[in-house]
């Protein structure tokens, strides 16, 4: 870096999850973030999906929020249908080109109403539906989405025109936000970093013309399919086949479309297909019990966590039929239905008929993608996409550059939002001397005390154009209003959300000594904060508004206007029920130790650390043992060309020299109190115990090997696990010619109680069986296998493998290995074409046995109070979106204590924990929800009723002696509190208030809704 | 009672079901006016006490709706609800009280068209019970 | 304290004559109050008219200690009548002041509990189908007797009342303490119940831990009872919705309350508090793992709702009695 001052700005190029939770992490830090996405709206893949696996969430639920965290963040700006054209400049101070393509829509106005759309007489098929359904030239990309806001497309689509400039839409939008005029524009972005978060593309299945894609209409492709199952979707949920719009019954499932084929150079596994395969039959059999599902698949890769159980869930408790095989044509019956033809695994050719055919289509690097690459200067892999080092996966060659989630490799959810905030971290780290020097303070409004007034309520009424107005009779409805308790002002906007309209509210609120106010328009989950940012300019704490919704849940979805303008009354008397009980809420800072603690020394646990330590922040690593490295000391080698012992010995001097860095080794944390940002901890070192205080704990607890009983394992020291092996091969300079080695995976794993898949062995088997080959292409490897897991990119080793002559040998469940021990070991194995048992005789045998959660992983969750999986490892927030945080804010995991994981996964999910650490330890103090549950001191019992509710430790019982008296009661950690109020409603004693929603402002608003529903109201 | 129109007042969590019912109005469906909603940031904030005192108050029905098993975005609040109004509903069969004029439901916020067709057949079942019969005292 | 003496009433209505007991197992103290006070009305324990209370001047009475609830037209009557009478109204008992459990007749009316009393029951053989009437002719002339109404009330649904002595009976400790303020002129503002803000567990002797029960159990159904929060173990125990001041008497005795203090402060309606803190505990480990049936099942074992979390308060709860179909 030839400048010593960085820029403290970043460009997150791609809205899809992974940019989002870059952004976010990255503005949450301080960083001044410009998200960059081609589409109209953010959102990305995920935005189109139904559910997602394996816990089958709405997809859109758990994304929205993110979304509308984005728009509203005040260091992100988001700039859609932009696109990068290039990065110059070095790591630190780059400059970034981004072409805009112009909207035709002013963002800030439009109230995305929608009447542009009502008129617009252009139809063009929705890029958002996958083609399902038609759209307009003005429209909207998808119902939610951020920007909320609509955009007129000129362009048009291949075979479909777009605007014809009629006009009508500037006609029909009352508040002026359109503009036919807008250019596109060329923008410079001053960074000191660039994220690449452009995703993936959905493989185009017409190539594979043996599927019929494009010819048979109900060849359909998974994503497709996704969009049918949801129910904001082309047939709002209803299934049935684009041929005919009838309701199918048998439906077939074609994995691998676009994945793993040799034949059109998509070689490598694009992971995530197995399981939204598996979601989807489930989610469609949910829906309508009497569909059958069939999936023909290769291998099941259910590899991830929790996903063998799903899987299983979906064969014997939702009957999806799975059969082994590859479909090798699919023909059109006339009346619309699909002839499957495939072979079996005994060899046996069969013809089935289905409704319909769903191709679980892979993800594709695309020309585009490719070119930026290039035009970059960076390097590609021999899949085409970006390459990175296993060593630090997600920086790419040219330094200040990142990457992450599936523009990366393909991959699902959680794996992207890994990667993003470890990309975060990384940037963070880069930029540490420049963060926060971007960003704008946010102004701060001295506050009216209004505590001692009588309720002095003033109503906005919103027509919103004539989205309001002309259902509800707004001037009625003021007059109304006029006439309620405490109502000192009522008055009628055209748009109330408008920044003229602000600047009004500013000056009214001040004029009339407001001290409450109410906007009766919109929603309040896109426009509340809007408005409270008002209040707090015109002096009024900004939780005393209050916001109710007379246009979605009212004008637009009524259409008698009489009956719609009573609803609106109504709505505004509850409203003023509530807000004549309103309080001021304080902004509660909750102060921050802006140190951390990094619980186990492993791969992960050193990466947290020491990326901790290199954005800054002083970080505590404790490890049990007296040396660092964990699991990485067993082992020797690997395929992806990471040095293992290079790599431990470099983590650890720096680790042990990092400035950053009190290492603690052969220590235990003996003790943890406190709470985010406050933690005291006690660690133990040979009978001594010293005392910590930080604001920030990660997890890095690791894993060990599964220790056999079966198979013969500890009768004869020629059967050996997978670690053994490979300590003697690292020791063998030379094989004998046919020296025989057979490796059995899944042993133990997968079923009973150890029902999940380990990740590793499959590519730990394929590292050994080519490292043999290596030391003797003449010695001779079998690997016996279930499903063979080499997802992503690792297909490759697969493929070396069986080039370089391993044997690979596929076994059911029900039909396992079996040893014999003899002079030689005889391994038999239920070979299906012939029908037969096989025997191989062998020198070795290699047990791939998986991994065990760590000892004391129990433990650590009991003093951390986090939770456990029923498999042992720690249980993360949301298997989605939160993959390294805890629920209880503050505590983070990394590595394979959250499941079994590679050392690349480690390495980046280390960076993310650190990136999310580092959200909270950034700013010396954190601020607290503001609708948070409050104890009544003196009227809790301490029955603890409440503490087992809390879904983030964020209850305690307290014992204090006040005014002379020992008094036990709950007490409600400030910063820890989400503000579900779940605890309020459950206090038996009543007890505990919400800030904002307490009991009487919600009784009050009954007893409104019940005087209006009488007659009394109005 | 042909003209008997219910009062019906809906508690909706804010990251599902409120989102759901605006969904339902961007998406412009149509369902009766009959509902009023009172938003929370969670159907765990729900307390049966609502619903009895709604009841007393002479509202006709009490839906309250919240994320689907698994979404809930404070993590579990939604099985809580699923619960308590459960034996609130017990109560209120105990006590004379149609159970049906309670109704839990899970609506996401991709679900518009699940809200409206809740309030639909909501409303016309009410209008099937006819007024609730705690409006009399009330009067 | 004045030369002259106090002027004390008490009175029974719809009650079971416990709170006349508990008047007197203030032990000696009784004396204390013989004292300082005349005790004018007492009808348990002396022969008095009607008239002799309506010749008193209005407010005669300093403090009457009014207990049982109001279901026929004689207790009104007497209740208006004590009323004007009194200076100070104290609704003494949960019977007085939440409806106790005569205020369980709510479930039913005056046609079903008389048809059940006068009809059905086992014991009962009137084929003339006899009901008593509020009034009947017979050859001596017309006979009276009170009307019989169809809901119980409280004490405050029927008069004004000053002060609240809540439990089933009020405990020892309450009725001193109400006793000695008014013997000493130290009562708090009106309206107050006098009792305790906290809940019964605040008193109770069972060490609590966090609350997550999987079923729910009758007390015979529990074979060795723990020392430990009964609610814990599966018992339905009223004491965290439930007023204290009780000292927490039946948890003493290994019983679960059953809800006699009535309300706390910020509730409500005590039964639909614990029917939320109920069902929020009663399977929360692995909640999302229960289908809807097993909800259901879990649910039912939860019998008669009105009776166990409405004991003693139905006719003081937001829903006051059952509706009873044609």
């Amino acid at each position: 870096m030839s400048a010593n001052k960085t820029i403290g700005a970043v460009a997150v190029i791609g809205g899809g999850i992974a940019g989002v939770q870059s952004a976010l992490d990255l503005g949450d830090m301080g960083f001044k973030v410009y998200l960059i996405e081609k589409a109209p709206a953010i959102g990305g893949i995920m935005a189109m999906l139904d559910k997602t696996f394996p816990t089958n969430d709405c997809s859109m639920c758990i994304l929205s929020p993110k979304l509308v965290d984005c728009s509203r963040h005040q260091n992100i700006e988001i700039l859609t249908l932009a696109e990068m054209k290039g990065v110059e400049g070095e790591a630190g101070n780059f400059t970034v080109k981004v072409h805009q393509k112009a909207r035709f829509i002013d963002i800030d106005i439009c109230t995305s109403c929608g009447d542009c759309e009502a008129v617009c007489p252009i139809k063009l098929p929705s890029e958002f539906e996958q083609g399902l359904v038609m759209r307009k030239a003005a429209y909207k990309y998808y119902a939610q989405a951020i920007p909320n806001a609509y955009l007129i497309d000129k362009e048009g689509v291949p075979g479909y025109r777009g605007c014809i400039d009629c006009d009508a839409c500037t006609k029909a939008c009352k508040a002026g936000a359109i503009d036919h005029s807008q250019k596109a524009r060329d923008i410079e972005l001053n960074v000191g970093a660039v994220i690449l978060a452009l995703g993936t593309h959905p493989f185009d299945p017409s190539i594979k013309k043996e599927f019929g894609y494009g010819r048979f209409k109900n060849v359909i492709t998974s994503l497709e399919f996704e969009r049918i199952l949801s129910a904001s979707g082309p047939f709002e949920g209803e299934i049935l086949r684009p041929g005919d719009m009838e309701h199918p019954k048998k439906i077939a499932w074609v994995q691998c479309v676009g994945s793993r084929d040799r034949n059109i150079d998509q070689e490598f596994c694009s992971s995530m297909c197995c399981m939204y395969t598996a979601k989807e039959a489930v989610i469609a059999k949910e829906h309508e019990s009497d569909i059958e599902p069939t999936v023909f698949f290769i291998d099941v890769r259910s590899f991830g966590k929790d996903f063998d159980r799903y899987i299983e869930r979906a064969k014997t408790e939702h009957g999806i039929r799975y059969v082994r095989s590859r479909i090798s044509e699919i023909y059109e019956k006339d009346c619309g239905d699909l002839q499957l033809r495939y072979e079996d695994m005994e060899g046996d050719l069969h013809e089935e008929t289905y409704d319909m055919v769903v191709l679980s289509i892979g993800l594709c690097m695309t020309k585009d993608r490719s070119k930026i690459l290039s035009d970059l200067g960076l390097e590609v892999n021999d899949f085409g996409f970006a390459y990175s080092h296993q060593k630090d996966p997600v920086a790419l060659v040219r330094p200040g550059i990142f990457m992450a989630g599936s523009f990366m490799e393909p991959q699902a959810i959680p794996e992207s939002v890994m990667q993003a905030s470890a990309a975060s971290a990384q940037v963070a780290s880069l930029l540490k001397d420049s963060k926060g020097s971007l960003v704008e303070p946010r102004p701060e409004y001295p506050e009216r005390d209004v505590s001692s007034e009588e309720a002095r309520i003033g109503v906005f009424l919103c027509h919103c154009g004539i989205n309001i107005g002309s259902k509800v009779d707004i001037p009625s409805v003021v007059e109304y209003t006029k006439g309620l308790d405490n109502v000192v002002y009522a008055t009628e906007n055209l748009y109330t959300c408008s920044e003229d309209t602000q600047k009004k509210l500013v000056d009214i609120i001040q004029e009339e000594k407001l001290n409450r106010v109410i906007v009766a328009a919109c929603t309040p989950r896109t426009h509340e904060p809007h408005f409270k940012k008002s209040l707090a300019e015109a002096g009024l704490n900004p939780h005393l508004l209050e916001m109710t919704n007379i246009r979605e849940h009212c004008s637009w979805v009524h259409s008698d206007g009489a009956l719609a303008t009573e609803k609106a009354k109504e709505l505004v008397s509850m409203t003023v029920a509530k807000s004549r009980l309103l309080e001021p809420i304080p902004a509660l800072k909750i102060d921050v130790d802006q140190t951390a603690m990094v619980i186990g020394g492993g791969v992960a646990g050193m990466t947290a650390a020491l990326s901790l330590a290199d954005q800054g922040f002083k970080t505590l690593l404790v490890e049990r043992e007296a040396r660092l490295g964990g699991a990485l000391n067993s082992i020797h080698y690997t395929v992806e060309g990471i040095e293992v012992q290079e790599l431990l010995k470099d983590l650890s001097s720096r680790a042990e020299e990092h400035e950053n860095i009190d290492l603690h080794i052969r220590s235990n944390v003996s003790n943890i109190t406190g709470y985010v940002g406050n933690y005291t901890v006690n660690i133990m070192k040979d009978g001594k115990e010293s005392e910590h205080t930080i604001g920030a704990i990660i997890v890095a607890s690791g894993i060990k090997e599964h220790i056999p009983t079966s198979h013969g394992y500890g009768k004869d020291e020629r059967i050996v696990t997978q670690l053994r092996i490979e300590d003697e091969l690292s020791e063998t300079s030379s094989l004998t010619e046919g020296e025989t080695f057979v490796f059995i995976q899944c042993v133990e794993s997968r079923e009973g109680l150890r029902n999940y898949c380990s990740r590793t062995c499959c590519m730990g088997a394929l590292k050994n069986a080519l490292k043999i080959k290596e030391l003797n292409p003449r010695a001779e490897v079998y690997i016996i296998y279930r499903d063979l897991m080499t997802y992503g990119f690792w297909e490759r080793y697969y493929k070396q493998a069986r080039e370089k002559g391993v044997v690979f040998m596929q076994y059911d469940i029900d039909r396992k290995p079996d040893v014999e021990i003899g002079e030689k070991l005889t391994v038999k194995v239920w070979e299906p074409m012939l029908q037969e048992e096989i025997e191989i005789s062998a020198d070795h045998l290699v047990l791939s046995t998986g991994m065990d959660p760590a000892d004391g992983n129990p433990e650590l969750a009991k003093q951390l109070k986090v939770p456990l999986n029923q498999d042992g490892y720690f249980l993360e927030a949301h298997v989605k979106l939160k993959p390294v945080d805890f629920s209880t804010r503050g505590v983070f995991l990394a590595g394979s204590c959250h499941a079994p994981k590679f050392i690349g996964e480690s390495i980046y999910q280390a960076q993310a924990a650190a990136a999310r650490a580092a959200t909270i330890l950034s700013s010396p103090t954190l601020e607290a929800e503001p609708n948070i549950a409050v104890v009544d001191v003196d009227m809790c019992s301490g029955c603890r009723t409440c503490i087992s509710l809390c879904p983030y430790n964020a209850i305690e019982s307290v014992t204090e002696v006040i005014e002379g008296v020992e008094v036990t009661h709950a007490d409600i950690n400030e910063g820890l509190c989400q503000g579900c109020g779940t605890c309020v409603a459950a206090c038996p004693s009543g007890a505990i208030h919400q800030r904002g929603f307490r009991d009487d402002q919600i009784l009050a608003m009954i007893k409104a809704l019940g005087a209006c529903s009488l007659g009394g109201g109005s | 009672m042909p003209d008997f129109e219910p009062s019906v007042v809906a508690f909706l969590c804010n990251w599902c079901s409120y989102a759901g019912a605006d969904l339902a109005g961007t998406s412009r469906l149509k369902y009766p006016p009959n509902v009023r909603s009172i938003r929370v940031m969670c159907s765990g904030r729900v307390d049966p006490v609502f619903v009895l005192d709604a009841l007393k108050e002479g509202i006709d029905g009490i839906l309250v709706a919240g994320c689907h098993p698994g979404d809930c975005h404070y993590q579990s609040g939604n099985y809580k609800t699923n619960r308590k109004i459960k034996l609130i509903k017990k109560l209120l069969d105990e006590l004379g009280i149609e159970s049906d004029r309670v109704r839990f439901e899970y609506i996401s916020a991709s679900e518009g068209q699940k809200f409206a067709d809740t309030v639909t057949e909501f409303v016309f079942r009410l209008k099937e019970l006819g007024p609730n019969p705690l409006k009399e005292e009330c009067q | 304290m004045s030369e002259e003496k106090l002027k004390f009433a008490f009175y029974w209505a719809a009650s079971c004559g416990g709170c006349e007991i508990a008047v007197l197992d203030i032990d000696e103290v009784i004396l204390d109050v013989a004292a300082a006070a005349d005790i004018l009305l007492w009808p348990v324990a002396m022969d008095f008219k009607y008239k002799d209370v309506e010749a008193m001047d209005d407010g005669h009475i300093d403090v009457c200690f009014f207990n049982g609830a109001i279901r026929n037209s004689e207790q009104e009557e007497l209740a208006h009548l004590l009323r004007k009478k009194s200076k100070v109204m104290v609704a003494f008992g949960s019977c007085a002041v939440t409806g106790g459990i005569p205020g369980l007749a709510n479930l039913s009316d005056k046609k079903g509990i008389f048809e059940t009393v006068y009809h059905d029951n086992a014991s009962i053989e009137n084929p003339e189908g006899i009901v008593p009437e509020p009034s009947s002719q017979v050859k001596e002339g017309e006979l009276t007797i009170p009307e019989f109404y169809d809901t119980v009330r409280t004490l405050d649904q029927t008069i004004e009342v000053d002060y609240y002595l809540p439990g089933c009976p009020p405990p020892t400790s309450l009725i001193l303490t109400a006793v000695t303020a008014i013997i000493k002129g130290e009562l708090p503002p009106k309206g107050s119940i006098i009792a305790p803000n906290k809940s019964v567990c605040d008193e109770c002797r069972f060490e609590k831990s966090d609350k997550r029960i999987t079923e729910i159990k009758r007390v015979y159904e529990v074979e060795k009872l723990e020392d430990k929060c009964l609610l814990e173990q599966g018992i339905i125990c009223l004491g965290p919705a439930t007023r204290g001041g009780c000292d927490a008497q039946c948890l003493k005795a290994n019983m679960p309350c059953t809800g006699c203090g009535g309300p706390t402060p910020n509730s409500l309606d005590q039964g639909g508090k614990m029917i939320s803190a109920l069902a929020s505990i009663l399977g929360l480990d692995d909640e999302e793992k229960y289908n809807d049936e097993q909800v259901d099942a879990l649910i039912d074992k939860v019998v008669d709702p009105v009776g166990t979390f409405y004991k003693y308060g139905l006719p003081s709860a937001l829903i006051k009695r059952k509706v009873m179909k044609e």
